[in-house]
């Protein structure tokens, strides 16, 4: 005997406000097999979910249908209850009412009559559905971390410190990322390499964390608590178990000086073949480029190097080397690259000598860096007048729609260094600031105090072309013309300066392109990996186990990528602290003697859950690992044989539901 | 009218126009106005229009007179971040009602009426329209005679009267004639093809050639349109289809790139030094950047060099969006007009020539030559005459 509970939530105002309740009630206490039907407040509410299990008590209720918001939010919460009564959850359905209804039907009528549909088709389909039993499956207490950037080293320390053990697998020749370049970071104006050289030499010598620079993920099989992951590294001709960081192979190399352009410093340094990328890199171990070193690319070099390094830990045998290992869980902190300005031509950056990015400033600025810490013209003199363009790529439909969030914070950092270390003259030009954050807006006051002019309007272009005499003789000095509306004035200026900075919004990684690939994870439209919840799973994806951390996830500055990795730390422990996981039940299985072998399923699972297999009696069949499956039907939909189905999505159960809905 | 009609009457026009959406999205960042060739002689640039026309004192922007200075050169629309279609709406709206309030600028509205009156802005006679094909050695075929060819040759009121770009509408005609290529012109049953009308915001007008013209086309048998006349190119590529035309569009520099192999074969030797002028429409509205540099560069001898400004940051050479209408209204409110700072800036570079693609810049230029005595120094030439040339050199 069927007997089912109806609940209809008004969703404070959200659902009641639309939709007749009163009359849903009605509707629904007339159908065949209901009960009771009654409608609440806020139904998630405890002494809304007490109702239910107060009537299932009560009632000998065997169905439960709730009508209220999206399950996303509340099938859980509903399921518990249930659960709690001694009903099988999965004996439970809702129907949403309020995102499919209520909030998108202007008519109360026709939204009234909308509910009592949907309402009816679930009554019809819960009438089908059968208890299902949850799985469980063990958790790998190991943990791997995508990218080395601050991000990842803070989340790889935070989970090391716990016991946890973490293989932390960067692309480049160190780990530190784009935060190993700048001198200061705002708005403090501490040294970036004095807070973050520690912790890299932390992650080294960690006996929690095994480091694999200059690798990359290869590929990764298995779902949450059982992943198989392969990396494949690169082989860097030196070896780092011999290697001492002496710089002995640096110096005595084939080439006197360093002549290519140095990736690290943004092409405005210059390295050897033969290089390390700065002097507090981790592993602090030189890495030989392939296409320069005369030896590599052909065997024309007495290799000087091998000779003078004293521990022979130069390699040339070295070769690409793959790991494997299993992991429970995964962080994603692949990070940013800056835009490349040059498909802006207006602002000239590679047309006009002096017109640098923000980043190839940072380098500039470092103590470390090409110029050892000096503003310089490429002509070797100190700029007197500079112009910061902020939002470069940014908050423009043609490039980036979104806000780069940290520009408008480092452009007001690099001309107070821009300021102190050249004595120059800086203009920002700006279209709003966006100083919101701890001590931000009290930075933004300090530097308009020290004198750098803010102009209001977003530069429309940078040129040589004088159009007068004045600007005949600055363009004579070698100045360039910063045309801009300065929106406040009214007036249209143009500014003569002799360094031209361009603060560059961010941009996914290019990493993040093939991991995206690889761990099949959505992006946002702008190629930002997807949180699960903008608000409330901030540092989940839609794939249990993987997580996502810094600005792999978006743009944004030091202070709130760190909190992130450490939430996603968090999130890891608290998932590998439980041992074992529940696998949701609601997943596709093959009937073995309707299966034709066809494989048209195979390539679809976007969870690659599915292969063929031979059966005892040497036929191909295709099999679901249920561990792997998401239950999103696709197979289910395109079998051709009807040999798949899916708990809680029978074909039986979607056709009654369909019913219910189109039925006069 | 009163401010509140003429901001109605504003957004209805404003609305009927794809994008203009994005006109409340404007972040007032005055790309636009510091992009703008005449930003400098304005109280109002774009930004502060928009800015204007949302604050509902409209009647002071066209007080200003502000916006009869836009040349439609759309630099503005290609770098506004919020992508308004400053250039296709918020001026052209603008102007439109201008006009309706009866004080556009003399030239301009004397213009206009020739276009309603004669199909043409020159007050000439339609039927003198295809007076240039008696003035040439080969023939021209008529499509009322051919009744089917593969190209219609649109040759637009300024290639077929006026004395200078008429040379042009030649020279692309013979080159078509060497090529061998099937193609037709309308002669007499040509009318103005209305780009100009539409970005002086005399809508109705425009629309009204716009239907009368399909008509016309839709007489004959043809499978493609070329132009050597830019803003025809662009309102039969982008504003026709709007009204049911639905044919391919071919600009000159398209089509000789097509047929570079076959050119290359008859090319003799050009011994000059040869710059490039990215036109309005064919570069930066149109995206034509490579087409035409590579076939000028294909001619034997040809050293060619490129300016500072090019691609998507050409200078206007002023005589669009009604430029040429509207020339001694602007000499009152800048210094020195574009295409002048363009010569220069060609003969700077060491050219002897400068090779345009649209038929408005070749007056533009060779008047913009006078006024700075680089008369003699530096010559002015459509793509196609000095291709003609280069044949006519083997
Ligand atoms: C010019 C400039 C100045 C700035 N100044 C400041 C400042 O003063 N203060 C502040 O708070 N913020 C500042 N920021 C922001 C700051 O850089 C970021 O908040 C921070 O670097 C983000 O760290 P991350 O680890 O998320 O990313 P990243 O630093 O980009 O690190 C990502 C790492 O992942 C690696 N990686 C990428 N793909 C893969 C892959 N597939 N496999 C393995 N490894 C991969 C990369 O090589 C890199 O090492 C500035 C930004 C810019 C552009
Ligand atoms: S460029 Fe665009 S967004 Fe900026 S002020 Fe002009 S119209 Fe507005
Ligand atoms: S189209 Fe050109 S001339 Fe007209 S407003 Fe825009 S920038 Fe100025």
């Amino acid at each position: 005997m069927l007997r089912i509970g109806v609940y209809i939530c008004h969703c404070g105002r959200n659902i009641a406000d639309k939709i007749d309740v009163k009359e849903v009630v009605e509707f629904a206490k007339s159908l065949d097999g209901v009960v009771v039907a009654r409608d609440y407040k806020y139904m998630c509410s405890d002494p809304g979910q007490d109702l239910i299990v107060k009537d299932i008590k009560e009632y000998g209720l065997n169905r439960i249908v709730v009508a209220a918001c999206s399950p996303n939010l509340h099938e859980r919460t509903f399921r518990n209850a249930c659960k709690r009564a001694g009903l099988n959850p999965f004996l439970f359905y809702m129907a949403n009412i309020r995102e499919l209804d209520a909030w998108v039907t202007e008519d109360r009528k026709k939204a009234t009559e909308k509910a009592k549909r949907f309402v009816r088709a679930v009554v019809n389909r819960v009438k089908l559905q059968k208890e299902l039993e949850v799985g469980k499956t063990k958790i790998n207490p190991n943990v791997l971390i995508i990218g080395g950037g601050i991000a990842g080293i803070s989340a790889a320390l935070t989970l090391a410190d716990a016991g946890v053990h973490v293989y932390l697998v960067e692309k480049s020749p160190s780990i530190g990322g784009n935060m190993a370049k700048f001198d200061k970071t705002f708005p403090t104006l501490d040294c970036s390499a004095c807070i973050l050289t520690p912790k890299m030499t932390s992650v080294k010598a960690h006996p929690n964390i095994t480091l694999l620079t200059y690798s990359e993920v290869e590929s990764i099989e298995g779902y949450v608590g059982n992943f198989h992951v392969k990396v494949g590294r690169l082989p860097r001709y030196v070896r780092e178990d011999k290697c001492t960081g002496c710089y002995q192979c640096i110096e005595d190399c084939l080439y006197t000086e360093p002549i290519f352009p140095s990736e690290f410093d943004e092409g405005i340094g210059k390295r050897k073949p033969i290089h390390i990328p700065f002097p507090q890199a981790v592993p602090l171990v030189p890495q030989i480029d392939g296409n320069l070193c005369m030896w590599l690319s052909s065997r024309k070099c007495p290799r000087y190097c091998m000779e003078v390094c004293e521990p022979k830990a130069i390699d040339f045998k070295m070769k690409y080397e793959t790991f494997e290992f299993d992991v429970g869980a995964i962080i994603v902190a692949t990070g940013y690259k800056p835009f490349d300005p040059s498909k802006i031509p207006q602002y000239g950056y590679g047309i006009y000598d002096n017109v640098y990015t923000s980043l190839q400033i940072e380098r500039m600025l470092s103590s470390t860096g090409p110029t050892g810490g000096e503003v310089l013209l490429k002509d070797g003199r100190k700029p007197k007048r500079v112009a910061i363009i902020h939002c470069v790529g940014s908050r423009d439909e043609n490039y980036n729609r979104y806000c780069s969030k940290v520009c408008c914070m480092y452009s007001i950092k690099l001309a107070h260094l821009i300021k102190e270390r050249s004595g120059a003259e800086v203009f920002n030009f700006y279209i709003d600031i966006r100083a919101a954050g701890k001590a931000y807006e009290e930075f933004y006051r300090r530097v308009l105090s020290e004198g750098v002019y803010f102009v209001r309007g977003r530069v429309a272009y940078v040129t040589d072309i004088p159009e007068n005499e004045k600007e005949e003789k600055e363009v004579e000095k070698g100045r360039l013309i910063v045309v801009v509306e300065d929106t406040l004035l009214g007036k249209i200026r143009r500014i003569p300066v002799d360094m031209v900075v361009l603060s560059v919004g961010l941009e996914p990684s290019d990493g993040a392109e093939q991991i995206k690939r690889v761990l099949k994870l959505s992006c946002s439209a702008d190629g930002w990996f997807a949180e699960r919840h903008p608000k409330l799973a901030p540092v989940s994806t839609n794939t249990e186990g993987i997580f996502i951390a810094g600005c792999a996830q978006g743009p944004k500055d030091i202070p709130e990528t760190v909190a992130q990795a450490q939430a996603a730390a968090g999130e890891v422990l608290s998932l590998i602290q439980r041992g074992e996981i529940e696998l949701e039940p609601s997943i596709a299985y093959v009937d073995k003697e309707k299966c034709s072998g066809c494989g048209v399923c195979v390539p679809l699972c976007p969870f690659n859950a599915i292969s063929l297999k031979m059966d005892e009696n040497g036929k191909l069949r295709s099999e679901i690992n249920p561990a792997l499956c998401q239950g999103c039907g696709t197979c289910v939909a395109a079998c051709p044989s009807k040999a798949i189905n899916q708990n809680l999505f029978s074909r039986e159960e979607i056709l009654a539901e369909i019913e219910g809905l189109i039925k006069d | 009218m009163d401010v509140e009609e003429m901001l109605e009457t504003y957004f209805e026009r404003i609305n009927e126009i794809p994008n203009s959406d994005k006109f409340i999205q404007c972040i007032q960042c005055g790309t636009c106005g510091g992009s703008c060739p005449y930003g400098m002689g304005t109280l109002f640039t774009p930004r502060r229009m928009i800015l204007a026309v949302r604050a509902g004192i409209v009647d002071e922007v066209l007080q200003s007179g502000a916006q009869w200075l836009c040349t439609s050169c759309f630099t503005c629309s290609l770098r506004c971040p919020s992508q308004i279609p400053i250039t296709d709406a918020v001026i052209p709206a603008l102007r439109e009602l201008s006009l309706l309030e009866g004080n556009p600028p003399e030239e301009l509205a004397a213009a206009l009426m020739n276009i309603t009156r004669y199909g043409n802005s020159f007050r000439e006679s339609p039927r003198k329209r295809d007076r240039w094909i008696k003035e040439v050695d080969f023939e021209v075929p008529l499509i009322s005679k051919k009744k089917k060819a593969e190209y219609l040759f649109i040759t637009e009121c300024f290639g077929a009267y006026h004395r200078r770009c008429k040379e042009i509408t030649k020279a692309f005609a013979k080159l078509m004639d060497l090529l061998g290529t099937d193609y037709a012109i309308l002669g007499n049953e040509e009318r103005c093809i209305g780009d100009l009308v539409r970005l002086c915001g005399e809508f109705g007008l425009f629309e009204d050639l716009a239907e009368k013209n399909i008509r016309v086309f839709e007489k004959y048998e043809f499978s493609k349109i070329v132009t050597h006349d830019a803003h025809a190119y662009n309102a039969l590529l982008r504003e026709y289809p709007r009204f049911g035309f639905k044919k391919e569009v071919v600009h000159h520099t398209q089509f000789l790139y097509n047929n570079l192999e076959k050119l290359k074969e008859m090319f003799g030797k050009l011994d000059y030094t040869v710059t490039y002028h990215d036109s309005c429409y064919v570069g930066r509205r149109n995206g034509i950047y490579e087409e035409p540099r590579a076939v000028i560069k294909a001619i034997p001898g040809v050293k060619f060099v490129e300016m500072k400004r090019i691609k998507e940051n050409a200078l206007c050479c002023g005589g669009g969006g009604g430029g040429v209408w509207l020339d001694s209204f602007i000499k009152d409110h800048i210094k020195e007009r574009p295409a002048e700072s363009r010569v220069k800036e060609a003969a700077s570079v060491g050219a002897d020539v400068l090779v345009t693609a649209c038929t408005l810049d070749v007056p533009m230029f060779e008047d913009a030559l006078k006024v700075t005595g680089l008369e003699g120094q530096l010559e002015v030439k459509d793509i196609s005459e000095i291709i003609l040339e280069a044949i006519e050199n083997s």
